[in-house]
């Protein structure tokens, strides 16, 4: 254990004073204040609207959650890439090891360190948008709002440390941290950009909409010269058919686990970067109870990520170059 | 003297390719043992086997009274490991590379701190302990990281081509460095080197492994006498002046194979007991001897002999 505190703490240091993890934590904050400022606005002029809408910015603009969904994955893998590897690169690794300390103590420090930076940055950014929103809008959150809250933060650090687990693996796979960033890059893209495309295309080709079934009819709701159409039941089904498919299939993607389930819990809802609705306000227990399985992927996913590269790193060989 | 490494038929194979190939030797205490051989021989994989950072597929290694696989954490305690072209952290300062290396091993504060300041002062790097590696030259890198492998105060520590890429001040001063440690703190160092008579200046032993066997373990001053008492013995003369009739009289004395001329020097091959002989012949043709100088072989000389029947045989 001295060997992992030991580790963790010379890796903590490392990484509050690596410029890049400064920049992600100086630009998240920022965003952050910004998106809580439009909540403040929105709930200003919505009276009642629950504390909470200060997480989810204004309508047709950017929530914490989307910063979380678009910056987090980036964080957590930047944090994580080069930890194994760079060692190696650098010849420090056998020096490391020949101290008498257990193998895991390297790789747990390494864990620790991350999980630290990114739970410091998470908690500090939350806790920034609370203190800000506060005085401007003179009441705090409720205890049900508060909950909400810490479910919110305690979700976005397993969100996060999954991202950092993924990248502490590409660090223990690839040798090179310059295979491991395109790695890691590459799941960013897959998991953020390219999954919504394949879902999208995938249900389409799987569940093709029956032809003909809308019907176009002048005058109607739309008013005064405006059209009318109706959809038949065969259409309506297939529609949701689809819709269902192509929500399964990007729930495959931890930011849609975690846009999904933070979005609930907050009682919103969200369509990509830029683009959200509030819906029903539901209570912290419905949110819990109906998004228990994607937070249990999610945890499943980063303790995955980090036993993969456990048993790797203790099982690599150390061999001239490391 | 007693043995702090030895092995017995240590052997490490990755796949197909075997790295190790049943090594048998032994390194006594107090020695600066010369590990040499060509690029990919072994030597490395030899050094972090004998650490217990690597698993041997076969044999066994004993260092420090600790076996390298049943208490590989014991070796790590006692022994030191100083990578190829490896340095330190370069974003910390010569002081905190130390200090982390210091707590690595456990080390109290106060200990670690004094432990600190006395490397420091060791390598001749105390002005410079808080200044970032980074900025540091090659050679005041190494010294930091010779400091390093001193901070838990092992019985014996592997250099892995500790002088490659220095200048040649550089080189100088850690094969200085490496030699003094051994004679003040009786420290027993093994050096892995391609640059050979970097090892000769250095080593009181060497061994040479070749395609991960070991073909040569001999101190340094047998190996000398070997060589220059072998076969190709030959002893180099200078003379105030030589005459036909003292080169035939020198062909003629008891355990002389053959004298050449060349370059005003005189060069006589042959057994060391036909020395006095000889001296006792030139001083009764009435010359001088100026210089008498019997060949010394480097040690690539030494290191091709043996590479070349290995290779041949």
């Amino acid at each position: 254990m001295a060997g992992t505190m030991t580790v963790a703490s010379k890796e903590i240091r490392d990484q509050f004073g690596s410029r890049r993890f400064l920049i992600l934590f100086g630009l998240i904050v920022v965003l952050g204040g910004l998106s809580a400022y439009q909540g403040v606005d929105y709930i200003r002029n919505n009276v009642g609207s629950s504390f909470v809408y200060i997480f989810s910015g204004a309508r047709m603009s950017f929530s914490f959650i989307q910063i979380m969904v678009f910056f987090g994955p980036i964080l957590g893998l930047a944090l994580g890439f080069d930890a194994v590897n760079k060692e190696r690169a650098n010849g420090t690794l056998s020096i490391v090891l020949g101290q008498p300390i257990y193998r895991d103590s390297v790789i747990n420090g390494k864990f620790l360190a991350g999980a630290a930076a990114l739970t410091t940055l998470a908690l500090t950014t939350i806790a920034i948008m609370c203190g800000i929103t506060i005085p401007m809008l003179g009441f705090a959150p409720t205890l049900e709002e508060a909950l909400k809250i810490l479910s919110l933060a305690l979700l976005t650090m397993i969100y996060l440390l999954l991202w950092l687990c993924l990248g502490i693996l590409y660090s223990v796979v690839f040798k090179k941290t310059s295979t491991s960033i395109l790695a890691s890059i590459a799941t960013w893209m897959t998991f953020s950009i390219v999954i919504s495309i394949v879902a999208s295309a995938l249900a389409g080709a799987l569940v093709p909409l029956p032809g003909g079934d809308i019907i176009f009819t002048p005058g109607g709701q739309s008013g005064e010269g405006g059209q009318r159409f109706s959809v038949s039941p065969e259409y309506m089904e297939a529609m949701q058919e689809r819709m269902a498919l192509q929500t399964a299939i990007q729930n495959i993607s931890p930011t849609q686990l975690y846009q999904g389930t933070a979005s609930a819990i907050l009682g919103t809802s969200s369509f990509g970067f830029g683009r959200q609705e509030f819906a029903r306000v539901t209570t912290l227990g419905e949110a819990l109870a109906n998004n228990w399985a994607n937070i249990t992927a999610l945890t499943v996913v980063m303790v995955a990520a980090f036993a993969a590269s456990y048993m790797m790193f203790l099982r690599t060989e150390i061999r001239p170059g490391d | 003297m007693e043995n702090i490494v030895e092995t017995q038929k240590l052997t490490k194979a990755y796949g197909d390719f075997i790295a190790v190939n049943e090594l048998d030797m032994e390194v006594k205490k107090g020695e600066v043992f010369g590990f040499l051989g060509p690029n990919g021989a072994g030597k490395t994989t030899t050094i972090l086997m004998l650490m217990g950072l690597s698993v041997p597929t076969k044999g066994t290694a004993i260092v420090a009274g600790h076996d390298v696989v049943e208490e590989s954490r014991e070796v790590r305690r006692v022994a030191s490991i100083l990578p190829e072209y490896s340095s330190l952290y370069g974003e910390l300062t010569a002081w905190e590379n130390l200090d982390y290396i210091g707590r690595l091993n456990d080390q109290p504060k106060e200990e670690r701190e004094n432990r600190v300041a006395e490397m420091l002062d060791i390598v001749g790097m105390s002005k410079w302990a808080d200044n970032k590696l980074e900025s540091f030259s090659r050679g005041m890198k190494q010294r930091i990281g010779i400091a390093s492998t001193l901070m838990k105060d092992p019985q014996v520590v592997f250099l892995d081509e500790p002088t490659i890429g220095l200048d040649p001040v550089a080189t100088r001063e850690v094969r200085d460095l490496i030699m003094r440690l051994n004679k003040e703190k009786d420290l027993t160092v093994v050096m892995t080197s391609h640059l050979l008579h970097e090892i000769q200046m250095t080593c009181s032993k060497i061994g040479i492994i070749n395609r991960g066997k070991l073909i040569l373990l001999e101190s340094m001053e047998n190996l000398n006498k070997t060589m220059s008492g072998g076969e190709d013995r030959r002893v180099e003369f200078m003379l105030t002046e030589t005459t036909p009739d003292l080169v035939k009289d020198l062909e003629s004395v008891n355990g002389v194979k053959s004298v050449a001329q060349e370059n005003g020097r005189l060069y006589v091959y042959g057994g060391a007991d036909s020395d006095l002989e000889v001296s006792r012949t030139i001083t009764r043709h009435g010359a001088y001897i100026l210089m008498m100088k019997p060949r010394e072989y480097t040690l690539e000389e030494i290191f091709m002999k043996y590479y070349n029947q290995e290779v041949a045989g």
